[in-house]
């Protein structure tokens, strides 16, 4: 996308802000996103990054607390399958974010606000491409309106 | 740390990058609001010297105790900051970094959103800081002695290195001699050596090296520890035959049992005590005890008693700072009935071949089937590769085609009227000399036919009918030939899964040993101090084990010259008044870092921070919070997601 496109996106979007929690694999998709900074891309500016070491450290109850703390969408971004720093920590993460969906959905929250992506170390155009698609998906879903019952 | 967290906040213009689209001073304003904070200051550039003198006098003048600094990726200037905060005194490990340029100011347009996403990011890494612990690096010092498993070419390289830059090895091959499949090669292409010369000269340069011990017969049976200091348990069978022995032979001659030599695949008969064979290292023969059946006729004959039946085996311990895994392949093994397999005396596999034309082989180099002589000989190649049958592998083995050729070369100058077929799918000669190989191939009038679909081979009792269709020139073919010769690619070992569940490591789809990376590390395996060479990770040849063998001794040297292995104190740890000894962590760990141990009435995890490589992947599984990551603990992460939003209504 050209940089006028972008710039007009952010301005007509003024409205709604959403807050993304992105938690980031240390050895990709964070390198990635280091990429993306150096390489001067735009993409929309709703991201707070959370660094661990793997996807594989995502723990369901960050993703929960995340939602409850004031996040519209988790994204949660490791290494593409097989190429885990750690062998099969991604795997892992699938596996729980599966499941974490089924919990999402009974607590009322879409499962489209919870993101799963595999980037790698050199895909900052994927990592852009991701950010803005995930950004549209969540204005288009609007605020997160969470029961009185879970935020407590 | 018990005390009250002060945290400082150190904002990083970074001249313009920063600065140009992120307001700083308002940042820093509201920096000095978020509870916790002592202390806020911005600079031109903190990574300079006075950006950094300043943070090291605000930690003294406010008596900061945790630092975050919002500037650029951790990957740019954390060890530079780490380094900064330590000379004040404080823990490398108490700094926290929000990255404010990469991911923020410099992919973020709009001013306003972006000093936001600045003063959301300070808080969150504000709130994580509180929570930071004083680390340590772990220093284990390195015992400089190594493990080497498997005596084929690229084991026997990688002892040789390393004995001869003086370090100590222990040799482990579990077959009573040493040379591997190499050993068993007869003349080697573009050399005029075979193949157990080659393994012959590695194997007397190792054994006289007084580096080394070997042992033969031998397995690792169990291993504790990680790198540096790995404790193995080496158990010997017994030989039942001692140094005395003159080799008179006699003891073959009375021995009554046999059996199907396996060091001449299956072509002759061997007996229950043997010598490997002519150059087997040690020249010692060996009894199998399982076929042995005490009779003692063997002992009856040797003159200066050199047969002890009653021998023990025996367990040695060892440690060592690294092992190399070296255990090689075994050759494809068709399904009986597949292309004629073991249906038929006319149908043999490649290394068949390569024994039969050897001049130490069953029939003392002879081409002979039986009684006769094969006047024509069809090769079948690629079976067992490429997908060409059900069983096959999907993987190319590489060796075969070059090989497969030479022989075919042999043939035709020993026996010039000898008919030959190559039947193929592909013909992959990359290795240096092997594309002149195949060229000299077709002007020896070898027929080469492309398959797509595999050959149909029946053998009869004085004749094997083949039928294929020509897939370039789109005809079909019937003949009869004397011979079969299937050229069969290379498996991972049998005994590979043995190796794996005691030295614990990772296998590709194909079953061979994963390296840590393919390109950039392809003699490691992932668990630091593990090395892996020659066939064990893909089909190798010679030249590409001997030369894995060879960087993977460098690899080993490297090691040992640092005389000890920092870690990186990020690792897991366990809480043991929590933990309820569930196990769950001990599946999740890729590294068998943790292991369970008694405590009191109850089981507990215990994590081997020298194994542990920090993904965090225990943590996350534990049902207890008992596990936790050391820098990225449960409470620290979540107190970080909790300053999502600034509860105070800002």
């Amino acid at each position: 996308m050209p940089l006028s496109q972008i710039s007009e996106v952010d301005k007509v979007s003024d409205q709604f802000e959403p807050k993304i929690v992105l938690f980031a694999c240390n050895w990709c998709t964070y390198a990635a996103m280091d990429l993306a900074g150096t390489s001067r891309m735009k993409y929309p500016p709703n991201f707070r990054v959370i660094r661990l070491m793997c996807s594989g450290r995502v723990d369901p109850q960050f993703i929960l607390e995340a939602f409850r703390d004031g996040a519209d969408g988790v994204l949660v971004a490791g290494c593409h399958p097989g190429d885990c720093h750690y062998m099969e920590g991604n795997y892992k993460a699938l596996r729980r974010m599966i499941l974490l969906r089924r919990i999402l959905e009974s607590l009322g929250i879409e499962k489209e606000r919870l993101r799963l992506e595999w980037i790698s170390a050199g895909e900052a155009v994927k990592f852009v491409k991701a950010a803005h698609e995930m950004v549209g998906q969540i204005k288009a879903l609007g605020p997160l309106q969470l029961s009185a019952q879970v935020k407590v | 740390m018990t005390e009250e967290p002060r945290v400082g906040v150190f904002v990083c213009h970074c001249g313009l990058n920063i600065a140009g689209t992120i307001d700083v001073k308002k940042v820093v304003e509201y920096a000095k609001t978020v509870p916790n904070v002592a202390d806020a200051k911005e600079y031109v550039f903190m990574c300079s010297a006075p950006g950094q003198d300043l943070i090291k006098e605000d930690v003294k003048k406010f008596h900061l105790n945790r630092v975050v600094v919002a500037s650029c990726s951790p990957s740019m200037h954390e060890p530079t900051f780490r380094a900064c905060i330590a000379e004040t005194g404080l823990n490398r490990y108490v700094l926290e970094m929000a990255n404010i340029r990469e991911q923020c100011s410099w992919v973020y347009l709009d001013k306003q959103k972006a000093t936001e996403a600045a003063k959301d990011l300070i808080r969150m890494a504000v709130a994580k800081a509180r929570l930071l612990e004083p680390l340590e690096e772990l220093r284990v010092s390195l015992e400089p002695t190594s493990l080497v498993l498997g005596g084929g070419v690229a084991g026997l390289k990688a002892c040789l290195d390393l004995a001869e830059r003086g370090y100590r090895l222990h040799l482990i091959e579990k077959l009573p001699t040493l040379g591997g499949n190499a050993a068993r090669l007869g003349k080697l292409a573009h050399v005029d050596i075979r193949g157990t010369e080659v393994a012959g000269s590695l194997i007397s340069a190792v054994v006289s090296n007084p580096n080394v011990t070997v042992h033969v017969n031998s397995e690792l049976i169990g291993l504790e520890g990680s790198v540096g200091a790995f404790r193995a348990k080496i158990r010997t069978t017994p030989r039942f035959v001692d140094e005395k022995c003159t080799l008179c032979g006699e003891c073959f001659h009375v021995c009554p049992i046999e059996v199907p030599d396996e060091y001449e695949f299956g072509l002759s008969k061997r007996k229950a005590i043997y010598l490997p064979f002519k150059e087997a290292y040690p020249r010692i023969p060996v009894i199998d005890p399982e076929i042995c059946t005490q009779c003692r006729e063997c002992v009856k004959v040797c003159e200066p008693g050199a047969i002890v039946l009653d021998q023990e085996g025996q367990v040695v311990e060892v440690v060592a700072g690294a092992i190399t895994i070296a255990t090689g392949f075994q050759p494809y093994e068709p399904p009986e009935g597949e292309y004629g397999y073991k249906r038929s005396e006319k149908v043999l596999t490649l290394f068949q071949l390569e024994r039969l034309l050897d001049k130490n082989g069953p029939t003392g180099g002879e081409l002979k089937l039986g009684e006769s002589t094969p006047r024509s000989i069809a090769f079948i190649m690629c079976v067992g590769s490429l997908v060409t049958t059900k069983n096959a592998h999907t993987y190319c083995s590489r060796m075969c085609c070059a090989s497969s050729l030479k022989n075919m070369l042999t043939i035709k100058e020993r026996y010039p009227d000898t008919e030959i077929y190559a039947i193929y799918k592909d013909i992959r000669t990359y290795g240096r000399g092997d594309e002149e190989l195949y060229e000299k191939t077709t002007e020896s009038l070898v027929k080469f036919i492309r398959f797509e679909t595999p050959p149909d081979v029946k053998p009869h009792s004085d004749r094997v009918d083949i039928e294929v269709y020509d897939a370039t020139l789109q005809e079909n073919y019937l003949f009869q030939v004397d011979a079969v010769v299937l050229s069969v690619g290379m498996s991972p070992s049998a005994d590979l899964d043995k190796v794996r569940a005691v030295v614990k490591t990772g296998c590709s789809p194909e079953g061979f040993l994963r390296e840590a990376h393919l390109k950039l590390r392809p003699v490691e395996a992932p668990t630091d101090g593990v090395f892996l060479a020659g066939s064990v990770t893909s089909p190798k040849n010679i030249i590409e084990s001997v030369m894995a063998g060879g960087a993977s001794a460098a690899k080993a040297a490297a090691l040992f010259a640092k005389k000890e292995v920092r870690i990186d104190p990020i690792t897991a740890e366990v809480t043991e008044e929590i933990c309820s000894g569930c196990a769950i962590c001990i599946a999740m760990c890729p590294y068998g870092a943790i292991s369970r141990k008694e405590k009191g009435e109850k089981k507990v995890a215990q994590v081997d921070k020298a194994l542990c490589k920090a993904c965090g992947a225990c943590v996350a599984a534990c049902p207890s919070g008992a596990m936790q990551q050391a820098g990225f603990k449960d409470i620290q992460v979540m107190a970080q997601v909790a300053a999502l939003s600034d509860k105070r209504g800002g």
